[in-house]
């Protein structure tokens, strides 16, 4: 037995390791890389991809597919600038107060697709990332179609304003972190589980005891929440916002990196992320020059090969490959599955480890 | 034993658009026994099952459960009330392993887990009793029928019924694992769980149910003890088509 006990120990060290490892070198990335092209990418990539997880868990656990998290994005982008310009307000309480606003928002707005099924949610979805955007174009409390700029200044904390890179770079990063173990921790939860069985059948999800159409709100104001922290980071950084951060298209941009990388884990995002969007910025530097539009052509043709070549995304493919073996058994000296239970309840009926 | 019954049907209609599939029907079930619920396809079993689950209301009628009027209430509502149920055609969560299909039902329900490591304990327990513990890594969708079925019976049970209503859940299995599945029900009753069953496998229906219900184009015609039912000239003629009752419908 405790050769068993060992076994999964060494396993979770190796585990962590690697992953220590992997932080590690995203942690030293701003000490050996200057270029703030480079930097801003990485931001970008923290960014698109902690929207992106938003996305996932509406379209990935939940199965209810939204094309309206540019919405979320914006307004949340919006309600936090807005209290900082107009009430001169704290950034950082800003934040906190645009996610509350978005998470209402979408909780009051959703609540009554989910009464019905169907696909009700998506089509709303788009209705309302497109009605926020008129509203806002004819609003002269939010500045029109010229949007809405924040003060500059002093490098500061306080105010989450900086002329460098690298603070928004690790503030990026601790984003993407703290909402990854946020999504880690739902799928493993009751609520995880409710949204992935009313994923794979409604019916019954109702049977065994779930309300579906609570499971489905809780996760939309989650989700619209997470959207509204990515706009205020993304306004923080840009230091400006304009109607256009929720034109369509922005809302498909944060589809790409969950169905590439593998909806159906909470994973998916991150990896899609880290290879589409520096694809994306990378075909547009190279490109778009050449032939206006040629950058969106080559885009669309990797993301259409990953979608037909691999439906369940980079990960879905790794799962069930060699790689993964290799990984496991080789690098990590992962115990085959049945060690693990037998760790799992050895504990449980409180024996000696 | 009490002398309400646990479930009482007062005449129920369903009808879809033209269609009455269940016509004026109405029964009791004693708690703690095993009934049953005949009748050739198409009877309105199924129909008359998803009534009484909540899984959609009747046109007209009533349902009561222990004397409280539940013919309103939600499908998500039952397990709350120590009711669970099965699927005739079944519902497994097809991209989920076997052990998360039951975990997700230990999580809710009256007695729902309130750890993760609670819920997976518990899952492991009717795995095993349910003899699907060897399959719990298996994805849902890569079993067979009798596998999904009794798959179906385990994530019912993981919620801890009183009352356990199961749709044709021996429809597809073999001599050996119907004489399986019977010993299985006959367990589960006798842990304390009334149970109601449709079943087209007449073996099951007479060696179980105490008493058995016989619907036919909607209507109950017969109900009683297995030998009074099948030996009503009635029933012999409309459902069982030969005296004497041949073994399948
Ligand atoms: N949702 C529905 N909409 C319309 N008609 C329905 C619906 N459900 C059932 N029916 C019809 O109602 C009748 C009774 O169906 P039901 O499924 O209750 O039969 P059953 O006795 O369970 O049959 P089986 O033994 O084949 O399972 C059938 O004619 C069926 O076509
Ligand atoms: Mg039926």
């Amino acid at each position: 037995m405790s050769e068993k006990v060992k076994a999964v120990r060494a396993y979770r060290r190796n585990v962590a390791l690697a992953l220590g490892l992997l932080l590690l070198v995203f942690v030293l990335i701003p000490v050996f890389v200057k270029s703030p092209y480079i930097l801003n990418i990485f931001v970008l990539v923290f960014y698109m991809s902690t929207l992106s997880m938003a996305w996932n868990l509406l379209g990935g656990m939940t199965g209810q597919n939204s094309l309206g998290h540019a919405a979320y994005m914006g307004l949340g982008a919006y309600a936090s600038c807005l209290l900082i310009t107009k009430a001169g307000a704290n950034p950082w309480l800003s934040a906190i107060f645009g996610m509350i606003v978005v998470g209402l928002v979408a909780g009051v707005i959703f609540y009554p697709c989910f009464i019905l099924r169907g696909p009700y949610f998506t089509l709303v979805s788009i209705a309302f990332g497109e009605a926020m955007r008129q509203f806002i174009i004819n609003s002269t409390f939010f500045g029109r179609a010229s949007g809405v700029g924040l003060p500059f200044g002093r490098d500061s904390w306080l105010d989450f304003r900086f002329g460098s890179k690298v603070p928004y770079y690790y503030v990026g990063l601790a984003m993407v972190l703290l909402i990854y173990l946020l999504m880690k921790k739902i799928e493993r939860s009751r609520m995880g589980y409710a949204l992935r069985t009313i994923r794979e059948d409604e019916d019954a999800a109702a049977a065994i005891g779930i309300n579906p159409t609570k499971y489905k709100i809780m996760a939309v104001v989650v989700s619209a929440m997470v959207a509204a922290l990515v706009g205020f980071f993304y306004a923080s950084y840009i230091r400006y916002i304009d109607p256009d951060l929720m034109v369509q298209a922005k809302s498909t941009e944060s589809v790409l990196p969950a169905v590439v990388g593998g909806a159906a884990y909470v994973e998916g995002p991150l990896v899609g992320g880290l290879i589409m969007i520096p694809l994306s910025e990378f075909l547009r530097a190279k490109y778009s020059a050449l032939l206006p539009g040629i950058n969106m052509l080559l885009y669309a043709i990797a993301l259409l090969a990953v979608i037909r070549f691999r439906p369940t995304g980079i990960l879905g493919w790794y799962m069930h490959s060699k790689t993964k073996k290799f990984v496991d058994e080789k690098l990590l000296r992962k115990p085959p599955v049945e060690v693990f239970e037998a760790v799992e309840l050895q504990k449980h009926s409180g024996k000696e480890a | 034993m009490s002398n309400t019954p646990i479930i009482e049907v007062q005449h129920i209609t369903k009808r879809f658009k033209g269609l009455t599939a269940v016509k004026d029907v109405s029964f009791s079930i004693r708690e703690g026994a095993i009934t049953g619920m005949i009748g050739p396809n198409g009877a309105g079993k199924s129909t008359t099952f998803n009534m009484i689950c909540g899984y959609y209301p009747p046109t007209e009628g009533k349902i009561f459960f222990r004397g409280q009027d539940i013919t309103d209430k939600k499908a998500h509502e039952y397990t709350k009330m120590k009711i669970a149920r099965t699927f005739q055609i079944m519902k497994p969560l097809k991209n989920l392993s076997v052990l998360e299909n039951v975990v997700a039902s230990c999580y809710f329900g009256h007695a729902a887990a309130k750890s993760e490591r609670e819920a997976r304990e518990r899952a492991m327990e009717i795995l095993e009793f349910t003899g699907l513990f060897d399959k719990r890594h298996i994805l849902s969708k890569d079993m067979g029928t009798p596998d999904q079925k009794r798959l179906e019976m385990a994530r019912a049970l993981a919620t801890k019924p009183e009352l356990l209503f199961l749709d044709e859940n021996m429809a597809g299995l073999n001599p050996a694992e119907t004489e399986a599945a019977i010993e299985l029900i006959r367990q589960i009753n006798r842990s304390g769980v009334t149970i109601f069953l449709i079943e087209h496998i007449m073996q099951a229906v007479v060696s179980l149910c105490e008493e058995v219900i016989v619907l036919h184009h909607g209507e109950k015609i017969a109900e009683g003890t297995p030998e009074q039912v099948m030996n009503d000239p009635y029933v012999m003629e409309v459902y069982l088509g030969t005296k004497g009752g041949a073994a399948h419908a």
